[in-house]
């Protein structure tokens, strides 16, 4: 889970523009400066590219819905990756 | 604990050696963002990453440090068609950064962009490739799907901002009429006049009230087919409606409309990924997100084109880029080409490409390390050659430099050296002419040739516009002139030489034959071009119906050939004076008169209207400088100017005035 974790967060950072981000479970949108819908949409596309995976069409928006953070992106990344 | 404090110890070691390291590297952003631009280009796919990574560090920092022109020139380099659309969007946000900035952009473009779908992501690769184009893009982006009410209100925002070019990015959601799928051909016929109607009236509207060049999307096939094998053979399936639509807006369209074939690049994207719809039902974006790097630089590079940025001269390298194996070496039997063996038929294969693309227009120059006699003998006499000598209309076979090269084909065909396009198989030859002569547009390659003629699509180089006949003539126009070039060297003096070649010229206005040759210089010429401004189809053709205004084009032939179409004036009367707006001439005609024999004719026709001055400008750009002193010489007198080189000119009508003497011969 670390090794994902740290490629989730090189992804985020990527994403974001921001080198000293320290992905941590309980993040939210809130959390990120630049995760808006449009942040959003280009981390989605960002992580299917980097882990060569797709969401499904609920799953893209369903990932910023109340409740969701990054812990549960983390383990919907790892139900669709081997690592 | 011990080993636990030991091991954090050099961590924080490793950190500071890291940081030094870097500190190092980054203390001239200058020279370090030519490198890492280079390195970013010629990284293997499993150092992309750190390489783009530390590409975009120095980056930044060059533009926290105020180096805009470097930072602007490192981008063009590296935003490319084949990088993905992550790394796109980190390079756009760097772009961001240096909007309004002293760039040395040699452009600017005021674009409307007006869609049905969610255009921020296409919209900002788009100015993100015009920008690496060297083209500044003041971009208006209509709301979300009102594009039809931008158009025909005429207090819309769009109206106020007047753009020179307007985007219609649509899709086949847009498509207002359908067929049944029993309908028969006929009445699918019906339909699509139906549709196309609806069209044609959006854009003669856009075209009436902003008189802007449009730029319009085709509908993508879907990739489902209810009638499976048999769609194509039923007129009412939705993939023959939609390719009769196509087939419409392909032939009908009227000249101020180029068609975007948004269709063609989802065949090459394939269609189920290009249609991708969880990010329409999600965002409401057009295709896959991916695809949108190659929609935006698909319509990138058509503005770019109508600004007359499109390459002009493909120059190749020979020894194992035209053959395989190195001729001075292997000889003649030696080289691999043709057919029967494998390796020689993909050589054989890009050569033909090559030459497709010569016999549409686009200029072949021979850049390469050999004897010049060897390889020129390569040409005449190995059998499976597909190139031949007069495919080519520079041949630059020497021991020089190729950035040295590069210059003098450039100078000798007359084009700016950012026209050239160089394909060499060598990677380190392809590093030195980037950074010896960046003007240069010199792709990456794939190691093997086959990949070659794939690289040079993807980066649509060579865009067209619009195809007339001078364009399948033009490698024999240059030939023409090496003859010309003999003539010259051996003659006694100019005027000799000059009545030696026997000019013929026809004068005439702009008409409906000479109307696409006429805008495809005002877009295309540099050199000779005393204004350089880049009127649209839309907008000469209103001139034409603008009593005001004077067209006038030439076309000279001579002993040596016809040369075409090579000189548009545009002037309107304005009081007692003519003013010239617009003066440019084919650089392959320098020095032999036509300016006079011009301007002749703009005398006697100013006379003939009873005015009392010619008036001249010239608005000096990156490459006009050729005609600084156009007026000059022509007796003009100086009228004013600013201090970036702009200046005015005056030429009073005398009442006898004494025709400046040339030696061409006006026919009708």
């Amino acid at each position: 889970m670390d090794e994902l974790r740290d490629e989730v967060q090189k992804v985020f950072r990527a994403v974001f523009d921001d080198d000293q981000l320290v992905l941590v479970d309980n993040m939210t949108a809130d959390d990120v400066p630049g995760w808006d819908s449009l942040g959003h949409l280009n981390l989605v596309i960002a992580l299917e590219k980097h882990f060569g995976i797709r969401f499904a069409t609920a799953e893209i928006s369903s990932l910023k819905e109340e409740g969701q953070n990054t812990g549960s992106l983390l383990a919907l990344i790892k139900s669709k990756t081997s690592m | 604990m011990w080993v636990a404090a030991f091991s954090e110890n050099a961590s924080e070691n490793n950190d500071k050696e890291r940081n030094k390291h870097n500190m190092e590297k980054h203390t001239d952003p200058k020279i370090n963002l030519r490198s890492m631009a280079e390195c970013l280009l010629s990284a293997p796919p499993a150092k992309a990453d750190d390489a783009f990574k530390e590409f975009v560090d120095v980056l930044r920092l060059a533009i926290a440090q105020g180096l805009y022109a470097d930072a602007a020139a490192a981008l063009g380099q590296a935003a490319l068609p084949t990088l993905d659309y992550t790394r796109l969007q980190t390079l756009q946000r760097c772009r961001k950064q240096l909007r309004s900035k002293a760039t040395g952009a040699r452009q600017s473009v005021k674009l409307a962009i007006l869609g049905s779908f969610t255009t921020k992501q296409l919209t900002d690769f788009i100015d993100l490739f015009l920008f690496a184009a060297g083209v500044e893009a003041n971009i208006f982006e209509g709301e979300y799907g009102v594009f039809r009410q931008e158009i025909f209100d005429v207090q819309s925002e769009m109206r106020r901002f007047a753009p020179q070019v307007l985007f219609l990015a649509t899709t086949w959601r847009d498509l207002a009429h359908h067929p049944n799928f029993a309908s028969d051909a006929a009445e699918v016929s019906r339909v699509v006049e139906a549709e196309y109607g609806d069209w044609a009236a959006l854009w003669q509207k856009a075209h009436e009230s902003l008189g802007c060049q449009i730029i319009q999307n085709n509908f993508t096939l879907p990739p489902w087919r209810p009638f499976a094998n048999h769609e194509t053979r039923q007129a009412g399936s939705p993939t023959s409606y939609i390719a009769l639509v196509n087939q419409t807006f392909a032939r009908s369209a009227p000249s101020f409309v180029i068609i975007h074939d948004v269709d063609h690049l989802a065949s090459l994207a394939g269609r189920w990924r290009w249609d991708d719809p969880r990010f329409y039902h999600n965002a409401k974006l057009p295709c896959d997100p991916e695809c949108l790097v190659d929609y935006a630089h698909s319509v990138a590079s058509i503005i770019a084109a109508q600004l007359g940025l499109a390459k002009k001269c493909l120059v190749l390298d020979l020894d194992n880029t035209l053959w395989g194996g190195v001729l001075g070496d292997d000889g003649l039997g030696g080289i691999r080409l043709g057919q029967g063996d494998p390796a020689g038929e993909s050589f054989l294969e890009f050569q033909r490409y090559a030459q497709s693309l010569r016999r549409r227009g686009v200029l072949l120059a021979v850049c390469s390390k050999n004897q010049r006699e060897t390889a020129w003998d390569a040409f005449k006499n190995h059998p499976e050659m597909a190139l031949r000598q007069d495919d080519f209309s520079c041949f630059m076979a020497n021991w020089n430099d190729k950035a040295s090269n590069l210059r003098a084909i450039a100078q000798q065909l007359n084009i700016g050296l950012d026209s050239l396009v160089f394909i060499d198989d060598n990677p380190a030859e392809r590093a030195i002419v980037r950074q010896l002569a960046p003007e240069v547009a010199v792709p990456e390659l794939p190691e093997d040739v086959i990949g070659y003629i794939r690289t040079i699509e993807q980066h649509r180089y060579f865009q067209v516009l619009s195809v007339g006949a001078e364009d399948y003539q033009r490698t024999a126009f240059y030939q023409a002139d090496q003859g010309r070039q003999h003539v010259q060297s051996t003659a006694v003096d100019i005027e000799t030489f000059l009545r030696s070649l026997e000019m013929k010229a026809r004068i005439g206005p702009i008409n409906a034959t000479t109307l696409e040759r006429s805008v495809q210089l005002i877009h295309r010429s540099n050199q000779f071009n005393l204004t350089a401004r880049r009127h649209s189809v839309a907008e000469v053709t209103r001139l034409l119906e603008d009593r005001a205004w004077i067209t006038l084009t030439v076309s000279l032939s001579d002993r040596f050939g016809d040369n075409g179409l090579i000189s548009v004036v545009l002037a309107h009367m304005s009081g007692e004076a003519f003013e010239i707006d617009t003066w440019l001439m084919s650089c392959r005609v320098l020095k032999r008169g036509v300016e006079q024999f011009v301007l002749n004719h703009l005398c006697s026709r100013a006379s003939k209207c009873g005015l009392k001055v010619v008036r001249g400008e010239y608005i000096p750009t990156a490459k006009n400088a050729l005609v600084r002193d156009h007026y000059a010489g022509l007796g003009f007198n100086q009228a004013g100017g600013d201090n970036a080189g702009h200046t005015y000119w005056e030429l009073p009508m005398a009442s006898q005035r004494q025709p400046l003497t040339t030696f061409i011969e006006e026919t009708v």
